[in-house]
């Protein structure tokens, strides 16, 4: 039972570092409509100026992390305007955008491995709190992961509820044509889109930096998860995403329970394949349409 | 005149048996050493540290003069990690383009996707860095001047043993490196009186494994195997600490990178491998690693100290095997040259003897990690 409950508890926690990439790659794709696999390596660049900054320049941690979220919401933003934006313009398909983006994919996850070195950047000396509940460890760190779901997801509802730009985000989401056809600046909304979706995947990015430090390859997992997230929960719905995070990350974790961890990187794929199977739009996809 | 007719016939055949073994070799312009390598992915940290190691040698012994006066020239391919069929295109690409006869090679699965491929084109292999014991053999013409990780574990065990623990928890890599390493000790370990109470796989490339030191923790070993390598080893070193676990932990390696990662938390972690030391009484393992700081601006990994070695041993044999002329640089003949005598110089001190099975013998060190480092505790003979 100690075991159950430490593996539920590494599974909220898992969840919700899944949870915020998930709604970080909802928000771009959402209302983009572009499968933005770069968002990976983009997540790896938060990581890496956030390290830099605060090894190299010696920046407070906040004060880095904040120049990492900055940095990655920068590429993000540059990534659609160089990249994804003249394929629009072209009127590319859906399928030569995604080509593009694993194109970008593999040059930027190149290009952090030649400029940062390819070992694993880790910030010196920071140690976590550990704190002992019972059969439960946790760290300090792992319980910001997940405040930092909290207190995102809370800041994102208020912005797309409340504000002008959240809601035409929203109603791009909803129906692209039609929010052009009312006058929303679509493009205006995409790249606000990229920078938002960035800087949320950029904060998960900076804990794992803290965590487990960071590494070139960093992205690929992330933006699988992420991917899985937006699927299970419901393309299109960032409480689907947020609750497909948590589902992949408790069901990777309590499932071991039993079964040996050696299947543990298969779980995921199986709970994709069950949803694509028996729930095509995903757990809340259809509910918001 | 019979007689003279005998010792005409006797002189001229003293004379043709020398000239048919002194066949002028046949020299290439340069000898071009192939190497698959790591380069990119996310094991690239393998590939820049060998590829160090390989192109300082390189340049050492074309400084030197080269085999007889011919230039060493390295071509590096990239297998990214990856398995055979990563290998296959590359060592097809260092026979179609460069025309090698000699390839270092890294990693078990590009390893035994290569290998078939070296046997039918006579290609010789020198493995530095992989330790999947089912590469021993997999080509006619491979060699190790690397200590397999299953060699690695055994000798854990038998530090473990000294240390009066008996229920014993793993942590392994989900490859066949880490699923031959539990495969070898497993057996052993409870033939000698011990238990497994916990056997968690954790994938390669893995960056979370907390699923898998819960599981451990939970079971309660007295010590912890570790049978992964660099980053997962200071990933793990770390989370196990973290999680509470007091246990004694060994593993098969340690690098600056997994120093790193676990910080403080890796204290006290034993681990053997390949020992590399540079000392005053062992004067080329000094001189390279002077040379290779000085070079590259770090301290030799001993992964960059086999790959470094490795081309000594294939310019050594080119050596030998030029000597008896004809063909020389292929496979055939560059193994039988090492056979002739399996004793060749090793940067590591000394040297290292080719066993029959291919593997070269030389003594493992046991390292406890203090403050940061490993520290050379003694050697041990694996049995």
């Amino acid at each position: 039972m100690d075991l159950a409950l430490q593996l539920l508890v590494n599974g909220i926690i898992n969840g919700s570092h899944y949870a915020l990439l998930g709604v970080g790659f909802g928000l771009i794709f959402g209302p983009t409509k572009i499968t933005h696999f770069a968002f990976g390596p983009i997540f790896a660049v938060a990581a890496y100026v956030c390290w830099a900054a605060a090894t190299k320049l010696g920046m407070p941690l906040a004060a880095a992390a904040l120049v990492g979220i900055a940095a990655s919401a920068a590429a993000g933003v540059l990534s659609y305007l160089w990249l994804y934006r003249p394929f629009e313009r072209q009127g590319s398909s859906h399928l030569v955008v995604l080509i593009a983006s694993l194109g970008l994919f593999i040059t930027l996850e190149n290009a952090i491995g030649i400029v940062f070195g390819t070992d694993t950047k880790v910030i010196a000396d920071l140690s976590p709190d550990i704190f002992l509940w019972g059969p439960v460890v946790v760290t300090s760190i792992q319980l910001w992961q997940v405040a930092a779901l909290a207190l995102i997801a809370g800041l994102l509802a208020a912005f797309l509820r409340g504000s002008r730009h959240g809601k035409a985000i929203m109603a791009m989401t909803d129906n692209g044509e039609m929010a052009q056809i009312i006058g929303i600046d679509t493009v205006r909304v995409s790249i606000l889109a990229f920078a938002a979706g960035s800087a949320v995947a950029a904060v998960p990015a900076v804990l794992i930096l803290f965590k487990e430090g960071a590494t070139p390859h960093m992205g690929f997992v992330a933006v699988f998860m992420a991917f899985v997230a937006v699927v299970v929960g419901g393309i299109g719905s960032f409480r689907g995403a947020i609750i497909g995070g948590y589902a992949v990350g408790i069901v990777e974790n309590i499932g071991m329970w039993e079964i040996p961890t050696e299947w543990q990187s298969t779980i995921a794929f199986v709970v994709l394949f069950l949803i694509l199977l028996f729930r095509p739009a995903g757990l809340f996809g259809r509910a918001l349409r | 005149m019979e007689r003279l007719t005998l010792l005409a016939a006797a002189v001229a055949v003293a004379f043709a048996g020398p000239a048919v073994a002194q066949e002028p070799p046949k020299d290439p312009p340069v000898i071009k050493i192939g190497a698959i390598f790591a380069m990119s992915g996310q094991a690239s940290w393998y590939g820049t540290v060998m590829s160090q190691g390989m192109r300082l040698a390189v340049d050492e012994i074309n400084a030197k003069g080269g085999v007889d006066g011919i230039k060493l020239e390295a071509v590096i391919e990239d297998h990214k990690g990856a398995g055979g069929a990563e290998g296959v295109a590359a060592i097809n690409r260092l026979m179609s383009i460069h025309g090698v006869k000699a390839v270092m090679t890294s990693f078990t699965g590009p390893t035994l996707g290569i290998a078939p491929i070296a046997d039918q084109n006579n290609i010789f292999l020198i493995n530095g860095g992989g330790v999947g014991v089912k590469m021993i053999g997999a080509s006619k013409y491979i060699v190790h001047n690397r200590s397999l990780a299953s060699d690695l574990a055994l000798g854990a065990l038998q530090v473990a043993q000294s240390m009066g623990v008996r229920k014993m928890g793993q942590l392994h890599w989900k490859n066949d490196v880490g699923d031959n390493i539990v495969a070898t000790v497993d057996p052993v370990w409870k033939k000698a009186g011990g238990s497994v109470v916990a056997t968690e796989a954790v994938p390669q490339g893995a960056t979370n494994m907390d699923t898998q030191v819960a599981k451990v923790r939970a079971a309660n070993p007295d010590f912890i195997g570790m049978w992964m390598f660099t980053p997962e080893v200071g990933l793990a070193l770390k989370r196990v600490r973290e999680f509470g676990m007091k246990q004694p932990m060994i593993g098969v390696e340690f690098t600056a990178n997994d120093a790193q990662i676990a910080g403080a938390t890796a204290e006290g972690f034993l681990y053997l491998n390949d020992y590399f030391k540079a000392s005053d009484d062992q004067p080329w393992s000094k001189q390279f690693a002077a040379a290779y700081e000085k070079r590259w601006g770090q301290a030799p990994e001993f992964y960059a100290a086999n790959y470094y070695e490795g081309v000594y041993v294939i310019a050594e044999l080119a050596g030998r095997a030029r000597k008896k002329g004809g063909d020389y640089l292929n496979g055939e003949r560059l193994k039988a040259a090492l056979y002739e005598n399996p004793r060749v110089d090793s940067v590591y001190g000394g040297q290292m003897t080719f066993q029959a099975n291919g593997v070269a013998q030389k003594r493992v060190g046991l390292f406890k990690v203090e403050g940061g480092k490993g520290v050379f505790q003694k050697f041990v003979e694996v049995k």
